[in-house]
């Protein structure tokens, strides 16, 4: 376990530098700089500001420079948010997009969970139909949709809840978080349904009932082992993608996530910045992987590493 | 199988419920929100305090390294400048110089500072001040973007591209510029492109000199005394008194500047000289300024406090408003499909924009490299109907907006008139054997219209499309590009026919739009460049009398128009909402609002008034 455990965390490295190195260079190819704007600037201008931003070095000696403060995790400074550190615009965005996205995760499992594990129990009754209906309908509207939608009835029309904007916790986390649960609740509900319902016919299970165990015994300490593997699979990539941003509901919502900077970073081709962020998902991905395979070491007695 | 057969009525109907009842939902929210005179809910924030949704996340708080608008709606809290923008006209008004006056046929400013001006820790503004603050904008190493504001200063440009001066080792003497003899010759310092400059003849004396760099004391600003600023120009500039009111010439504070670097203007370390000084400043969240007791106007200050709430999505911005989580919007929110609905309420903020929406020729190629091609492009489109269409726009057909600068004998430029743009291509070679034009014979694959992606963009370019089509039988692809992309293929004249491009003008005067064409490079984007209409606009700018000035820079844009380098389309009208409580904050043509004017009016009897500024 834990030299699998190093092993990976090994691997982590030169594939960030990879994929840091894999960014810098699209950055580089695409057209515009980060100065270029509407106004077009006298070329003297252009030569002070690349001699400010050491553009005039060749490119081995700024991507040498690139690497060597990516490999100390200190990423520079925003070339569009001047004098504001990159790892400072992390610390204040992160926050916001991981209690965004943490919250919305926690209620889409609940709800996903449980009205899953419902399904599946009572097979094809009326509540299987409903709760998978829902589901249905979670999946295929998007959160652009339902998030104004929300607004719409509950900012714009009842006067209930604040159209948008970041308050800390509060009342105005509710849409947000409603609308990027949305999803995953549908799918987390979906997973739960078909997991359970193979491992409900399976022998051990038939083995346990054999036993004389009760049926909450059952389900909670064999039948859910084995039924939320699938859950597991798929949390990893999307908390992944939850806690670094969601650009749409951040947009809507004008949360000050790293959503925003994402977007604008690669506008504004914001060099450091969109390195920095960049390294900042791989690493999120990367780990919330592993955390995925090491859970299935817990929960599945199959596997061993 | 059978069993979900069986079921399948009841998730029907489950369905159905949900649709109804999002459909139910959907129209309670319109009939509800068409009764009121004003848009949304109108329930004034508590004191005198502003709420105002300022556009992007500003990529800093200080004036000279910050060229956008999103900063610059920021910056006329802040910090003061020589003069003001008037709430209304957008003209300058005095404001930390309380009078000024031209010498030497606009090529000199002297302008009077107020006495007892402070910054918001006390410390006297003074002369030096501006002089310090102008040579920090200017020095190569500080590399400002729009240094070029600065750039008709004497020396400045020389100062920024950090040239050289060519001095006699013996005498001392600097070598004058053959050009303008009253001004010294400024050469590249980097030796090798001076090597070349100095191959030019006309420099012959130059050769063999001692070359010393162009200092910041060179830059023609200086301080006669303490509250007297003197401005010395390479050009006439007779606008200068409304361009020093732009965020660049706006002073820093040197004391904070020199001690905490780029941190400066962190709230713990900034110290401001506007109506405002900074409490709060969260990225892409909210700005918080408070009430600045030390600033010289502070008498007419209402408003104890602004908050800026910096953000990307239009949509949302209009959900704040109608909620009423904010008082007003910057220019150019409401979408242009809300327009129309908009319009009727009386927060609506529509006024003629110091802004333009015109396409360019690449000039150098063919087939628009013919004067013909390019007047019968232009004269195939209904402006009128686009300008309908566009919702918030006038039509345009001479390049200088209407209606912004009084007394501007503006000219008309040509009609639309199909028939003639027909004849025209006909007589530009692409006719059959009748003479009449023959749209087969025009070469379609060296035309096309380029534009930068935005939703608006597109439909212009497709309303274009379709005139052309409908006018000239020529069908020309139009083709998108991302923002940046764009912007590089543009100034590089990459693009082949037409391209997009806007123009929001710095200051009031119809030159921040002709001089677009003064530079073969830079903005002009189309490759046309006449000395002859370069030197008609300097002989207006040595103009004293305003009433001939105008009429000179008309001259020159008459010249433009007949050679046609560009399609104008329309000029743009504001497009913003304040809440009916919000007063002073009027819709001009800039749409930047001195904030020391607006304040919040609680007596509900009054916001159906329109009180004007007091000016003194």
């Amino acid at each position: 376990m834990l030299s699998f455990l190093v092993r990976r965390l090994i691997i982590t490295v030169p594939m960030v530098l990879v994929v840091v190195s894999l960014t810098w260079g699209l950055v580089r190819l695409a057209p515009g700089n980060f100065y270029t704007g509407e106004r077009a600037i006298p070329p003297a201008i252009v030569e002070n500001l690349r001699q400010k931003y050491g553009l005039d070095r060749p490119w081995y000696v700024q991507y040498g420079k690139m690497m060597a403060n990516t490999a100390r995790g200190d990423f520079g400074t925003s070339l569009k948010y001047l004098g504001q550190p990159v790892n400072e615009i992390l610390r204040h965005s992160v926050p916001v997009s991981a209690t965004l996205g943490l919250l919305a995760y926690a209620l889409a499992l609940v709800v996903g969970i449980v009205s899953g594990t419902l399904a599946a129990l009572r097979q094809n009754s009326r509540l299987d139909y409903s709760s998978m209906a829902a589901a249905m309908v979670g999946i295929s509207i998007p959160n652009f949709v339902l998030g104004p939608l929300l607004v719409m009835v509950f900012s714009l029309t009842l006067f209930w809840l604040p159209p948008a904007r970041w308050e800390g916790f509060s009342l105005n986390l509710v849409m947000p978080v409603i609308t990027l649960a949305a999803v995953y609740m549908a799918y987390i509900a979906r997973l739960t349904r078909s997991g359970m319902l193979e491992v409900l016919r399976s022998n051990y299970i038939r083995t346990a009932r054999a036993k004389g165990l009760s049926d909450r015994q059952v389900l909670i300490r064999h039948a859910l082992r084995g039924g939320l593997l699938p859950v597991v699979s798929f949390s990893g990539p999307a908390l992944a993608y939850l806690i670094t941003g969601t650009v749409v509901v951040e947009r809507i919502f004008a949360l000050p996530g790293l959503g925003n900077y994402f977007i604008n970073a690669n506008l504004n081709r914001d060099e450091p910045l969109i390195i920095g962020i960049v390294a900042f998902t791989s690493i999120a991905i990367l780990l919330f992987n592993l955390a995925v395979d090491v859970a299935y070491g817990f929960i599945d007695p199959r596997v061993r590493y | 199988m059978a069993a979900d057969v069986r079921r399948w009525p009841e998730t029907l109907l489950a369905w159905c419920a949900s649709a109804l009842s999002v459909v139910a939902l959907s129209t309670g929210c319109t009939s509800a929100a068409s009764h009121s005179k004003y848009f949304g809910k109108v329930s004034p924030p508590e004191g005198q305090q502003l709420r105002y949704i300022s556009g992007s996340e500003p990529e800093s708080l200080d004036p000279q390294v910050s060229s956008g608008q999103p900063e610059a709606r920021i910056f006329l809290a802040l910090f003061d400048g020589l003069t003001e923008m008037h709430p209304v006209t957008s003209q300058p008004i005095p404001s930390m110089a309380e009078r000024w006056e031209s010498l030497r046929e606009n090529t000199e400013f002297v302008f009077h500072l107020r006495p007892d001006l402070q910054w918001s820790n006390g410390e006297p503004i003074t002369a030096e001040d501006f002089v310090y603050s102008m040579r920090r904008g200017l020095q190569p190493e500080f590399a400002a973007r729009c240094a070029y504001m600065a750039y008709d200063i004497q020396y400045a440009q020389a100062y920024n591209e950090s040239g050289v001066f060519a001095q006699d080792r013996t005498t001392g003497a600097f070598v004058p510029d053959p050009e303008h003899p009253s001004y010294r010759l400024v050469l590249p310092g980097d030796p090798k492109k001076r090597e070349a400059a100095l191959a030019d003849p006309a420099l012959a004396a130059a050769r063999g000199k001692t070359y010393v760099p162009v200092r910041a004391e060179d830059v023609g600003v200086t301080a006669i005394d303490a509250r007297t600023l003197s401005i010395t120009l390479m050009r006439p500039i007779p606008f200068l008194p409304g361009l020093v009111a732009h965020q660049f010439f706006r002073p820093v504070p040197r004391a904070a500047v020199e001690r905490y670097a780029d941190q400066w203007t962190r709230p713990e370390h900034i110290v401001t000289s506007g109506a405002f000084t900074l409490k709060e400043w969260q990225p892409y969240d909210r700005i918080v300024v408070v009430r600045n007791p030390r600033f010289w106007d502070a008498a007419r200050v209402k408003l104890e406090r602004i908050t800026f709430y910096p953000l990307e999505d239009t949509t949302t911005m209009m959900n704040l408003y109608k909620a009423g989580a904010v008082d007003a919007v910057y220019n150019h929110v409401p979408p242009a499909a809300w327009v129309d609905q908009l319009r009727g309420y009386a927060d609506y903020m529509d006024t003629p924009e110091v802004a333009i929406e015109y396409y360019m020729f690449n000039t150098l190629h063919a087939p628009v490299n013919d004067v013909r091609v390019r007047k019968a492009f232009n004269m195939a489109i209904d402006k009128a109907a686009l300008a309908r269409y566009r919702r918030t726009q006038k039509p345009n057909t001479s390049f200088t907006p209407e209606g912004i600068f009084p007394g501007y004998p503006r000219p008309s430029g040509d009609p639309f008139d199909p028939a003639r743009a027909r004849a025209l291509l006909a007589s530009a070679g692409y006719a059959n054997a009748a003479g009449e034009f023959d749209a087969s014979r025009f070469p379609m694959k060296d035309v096309e219209l380029t534009y930068n992606t935005t939703e608006s963009n597109r439909q212009v370019a497709e309303f274009v499309q379709a005139q052309w089509k409908q006018n000239l039988g020529l069908t020309v692809p139009i083709k998108n590009m991302e923002w940046k992309t764009f912007l590089a293929t543009r100034a590089a004249l990459d693009y082949r026919g037409m391209s997009r491009a806007g123009w929001v003008g710095d200051y009031m005067d119809p030159y921040t739009f002709l001089a677009l064409f003064s530079t073969p490079t830079g903005d002009n984007g189309t490759g046309w460049f006449d000395r002859r209409y370069v030197a008609l606009l300097e002989a207006a700018n040595h103009e004293r009398d305003p009433g001939k000035r105008y009429q000179k820079l008309a001259e020159a844009e008459t010249m433009m128009l007949d050679v046609q380098p560009v399609i104008p389309l329309t000029t743009q009208a504001t497009n913003w909402m304040r809440k009916p409580y919000v007063k002073g904050m009027y819709p001009n043509p800039q749409t930047l609002h001195a904030w020391k004017f607006v304040y919040i009016e609680h007596d509900e009897s009054k916001w159906d008034e329109n009180p004007q500024p007091v000016i003194d």
